[in-house]
Order: structure tokens, then sequence, then C-alpha cells
């Protein structure tokens, strides 16, 4: 007796599942094939093309994962802010000024370093606030992260340094990079 | 090391093996739906899967919480034996015996050959066998899909560790060294000492040295599973796994977590038996066919309050 469940019948399901989920980034049970090892979990919306055989196998695996974790508009963040060649890249000793929806919701600061890893890519904002140092990591990828924006170039088109950790034990270059911008460090 | 429970249970000369008996085979051969009739207990062991690291990255969950994870891929992990032995004292052994990672034929040897065509499966490089609770076998043959672990429990990894090659006492036992200066001359990161005086005259058996570290078999234990994706076949684990990229590991269910859980529902707190957000556990093991009637990607949301809440 031929076994249902496999072949035509499982594959006619699937094709019904995607057509039907196409539009929709739904966490919902309803709409898409029920889950029952976990209630609460989250579903993602299935791929719409299954991925090529390389891909299973391995080869490239992680370059694919760093372009599809991300949302396109986190990736044209990156790719504007951080990649090496564009021309609104975010250089070492460049003020920028971030809006965050958690507190602090608005950080600016020289950044000291960036830490380029795909989608895990970050940067350290150093900001001298009543007169307390104050330096913050910020993860681009975060979903908290909402803009960035560079106020300031570095002087002379760039630092000399690509991780500018010596800034923090001199608050007098510090304020040198400063320079005319007023009210943006203390 | 000594390892206690080597001595413990030591398989006797005249043990009734069998590898793959019919019994075994009426048993766990499950029906022709997907989904499986034989339900999860507490009490059951599944068997594990054995899948290749393939890097790390982060994840960020529901509440914006960044999460660092690895990414493991099954490499068409396949069961090639379900293994039970009778020991003297009556006691059985129930085994489940997997292979992954498909290798030329012409690279493998006679003997390995027959062991796979008998299974009817590729021919594998890594081959390894996971304790099991008799009623948790698997049809030879069967392989496996990353739904076999749901997002919200825990593993534990086993894999061989990077090589750290010759090192020193200071990087592989944490020794203290010598002092930078105060007339210490060229010994600074020597061991110093390494034993007594005439009595006993001779360095205890054991002692701490400097020799080959690294590139051994090493268990983590305790990682969240947060994402599972049957489409590329991938688990991504909260945490650090031993071992390089592309190295073959192997996976299973926490074991000291669900011994809590199996101790918990002798007790009778039902509630505490699986982790937070965990209703059931594929059982006997998370099948190919059985993931094409589920969905492809699934996480796990964070069962705690956000940390970006302030607290009152």
């Amino acid at each position: 007796m031929p076994m249902l469940g496999t072949g035509i019948l499982s594959n006619f399901f699937r094709w019904t599942t995607r057509c039907s989920t196409r539009a929709m980034a739904t966490t919902s049970q309803t709409a898409t094939k029920p889950y029952p090892f976990s209630k609460t979990a989250i579903i993602h919306p299935e791929p719409y093309v299954p991925p090529p055989a390389s891909l299973v196998q391995g080869k490239g695996l992680m370059p694919h994962l760093q372009k599809t974790l991300a949302t396109p508009e986190k990736l044209d963040m990156l790719r504007a802010y951080f990649g090496r060649h564009s021309y609104r890249r975010i250089l070492p000793g460049s003020i920028v000024s971030v809006t965050l929806e958690h507190a602090p919701f608005n950080f600016t600061g020289v950044v000291l370093a960036i830490r380029r890893r795909g989608i895990d890519t970050s940067m350290v904002l150093r900001n001298v606030i009543q007169r307390t140092g104050v330096e913050m990591q910020v993860f681009v990828n975060s979903p908290h992260v909402k803009t960035i924006k560079v106020v300031q170039k570095p002087p002379k088109g760039r630092m000399k340094r690509a991780k500018l950790y010596y800034l923090r034990h001199s608050p007098e270059k510090m304020s040198a990079l400063a320079g005319s911008k007023k009210g943006t460090i203390a | 090391m000594l390892r206690l429970w080597a001595l413990k249970s030591k398989a006797p000369l005249f043990s009734k093996c069998l590898h793959n008996s019919p019994i075994i085979e009426a048993a766990a051969s499950s029906p022709s739906s997907a989904a499986s009739l034989v339900k999860w207990t507490p009490d059951s062991i599944r068997t594990g899967l054995i899948a290749r690291k393939r890097g790390m990255t982060a994840l960020w969950n529901d509440q914006g919480v960044r999460i660092p994870v690895t990414v493991l891929q099954l490499e068409n992990c396949q069961v090639t034996a379900n293994i039970v032995t009778v020991r003297q004292d009556k006691s059985e052994y129930h085994a489940v015996q997997v292979a992954a990672s498909d290798k030329p034929l012409k690279r493998t040897t006679r003997q390995m050959q027959g062991h796979f065509r008998k299974a009817n499966v590729q021919p594998k490089r890594i081959v390894k066998e996971f304790p099991i609770t008799p009623d948790a076998h698997v049809p030879v043959g069967t392989t496996f899909s990353a739904m076999h672990f749901v997002p919200g429990q825990y593993v534990d990894v086993i894999a061989k560790s990077i090589g750290k090659g010759f090192q020193g006492g200071m990087k592989r036992w944490n020794f203290k060294g010598l002092r930078a200066s105060h007339g210490v001359s060229i010994s600074h990161r020597s061991a110093g000492a390494t034993g007594a005086h005439q009595d006993p005259g001779r360095i205890w058996p054991g002692k701490k040295m400097a020799a080959r570290m690294g590139g051994q078999r090493i268990t983590t234990q305790n990682l969240a599973v947060v994402r599972v994706d049957t489409s590329l076949n991938l688990i991504y684990l909260r945490g650090a796994v031993p071992g390089v990229d592309d190295a073959q590991v192997m996976i299973r269910d926490a074991k000291k977590l669900t011994a809590v859980g199996r101790h918990n529902q002798a007790k009778g707190l039902y509630e505490k038996v699986l982790p937070k957000g965990v209703d059931d556990l594929p059982f006997p093991a998370g099948t190919l066919e059985w993931a094409k009637s589920l969905p492809s990607i699934i996480e796990a949301p964070a069962y705690r309050r956000s940390p970006f809440m302030p607290q009152e």
C-alpha cells in the first residue's frame, strides 16, 4: 500500500502553505503549519525557494547567513556606514550620534573602535558626560538602534590608528577631536 | 585520569550483542505517517546527532537581547545500527549507532563498506554510538533532521578541542610562573620546583608539567537551543562549542537537566520536567519525513522579563 504523508501529498501541503504565507511575516501558528513541541515558539515565515544543494552541504553557509539573518534596512546600514569602500563609511575618530529605543535614547560620542564581524559589527563610542567618561558599544544590527548619524568626520580625513584607546587617558586630545563643534563633547 | 565509570560496568567476556536484531526492527519501525505514535516520557533517553560546527554569529531575540550563537549543520546524519548488548548480570545496554558526512566509496575500507551496505546508507566519515533507553530505538537508515531538537531545550555538545601544541605550565595548568624582576634569571615562566626532598626523593606520578595541550574530547554542557532551521538543517546554540569550524560534533540532550526533570516527574512537579516553553520532544527521533510536516524556521522567545524594562 503506498505510504501517505510522503511524496506528492507532503509536497502539495508545502506548496499551499508557501502560497498562503508568502506575504505575511506572521508569528501565529494558525496560518502556518502547527508546531506541537512548543506553544510559545516563534515560527518564522517559510523561505520562498528551497536553498541550493551547495548551501545544504555547507559551502558558503556563513556568508549566506550574514546576508539573510539581518533585515534589508540593517544590511543597508551596515553597507553604508561599515563597508570598507563606502563613501559614507564611519572612520575611527569621527563623531557619531546614535538614536536608540532604550535609555539613553540618543548618544553622541567619538568612535574609538570598529569591530567588523558581518552582522555582529559594533563600534565603541566615547563621550564625557557631567565630568564622567562614558563608553558605549553599539551593535549595528540590534533592533534597538534606530539611526546612526555622522556628526563630524575625523580631522585631516583620517586618524593614524584603527583603535583609539589612547584617548581614554588624554582628555586634551579628546577635546581637540571635538574641535569647533559646540555642545557635542563636554 | 582514572575513569571510574569504565571500571564499574565493564562488558564481560561473554555477552550477547545484537546488532539490528529482528526484534528491534519490528519494535522500532515507525508507522507510515511522519509523526510518531510512541510518546516521549521523562524516563526515556533519546538518541543524539552528529553535526558539523560551521561558525559563530549573533542573533537578536524578540526582546532585542543579543545572543551569541554557534551554527551547527547536520550533514546527512543517518542511523547505521541499533545495538543491544546483554551483560552477564542480565542487564541490557541499548544504543543507536549514528553516522554522518558522506565519504567517497574508494576511500572507505572494505570492512566499513560492508557495514554501510548492510545499513543501506552511503559510506560516512564519522560513526558514533549514543546510549538510549529501549523505547528510543530508531529504524536503521533513518535520516535525522534539525527538528530533533526543540528551541528552548538544553543540549550537551561533545567535540575535540582546538589543539594548542606543546604548552608550558602557565598556559596548561595556570601556574603563576616566577617574578618578572628582582633577580629572577631567565626562568620567568618556568614551573619552579617539582617535588620535596630526599623523602620521597622522586616526582609523584601525575605531576602537572608542560606537554601537548588541546586536541582532546571535551563536553560542553547545558547549551540552549535558540533556533532550528530544517530547510538548511541548522541548529543554533547559545554559546561556544569546542573545536574548529567544520569539525564533527556530537549533540545530545543535556544529561544533567533531563535528570533533574526525571526527579521532578518522580516528585510530582510536572511543570518542571521540561524547560520553560518546551511541551514535548520528538520521539524516538526527529526525522527528515517528520520535518516536512512542520514549519522550517522555529525560534525560542525569551522566557524572562525584558532587561531593557526599568525595574521599579
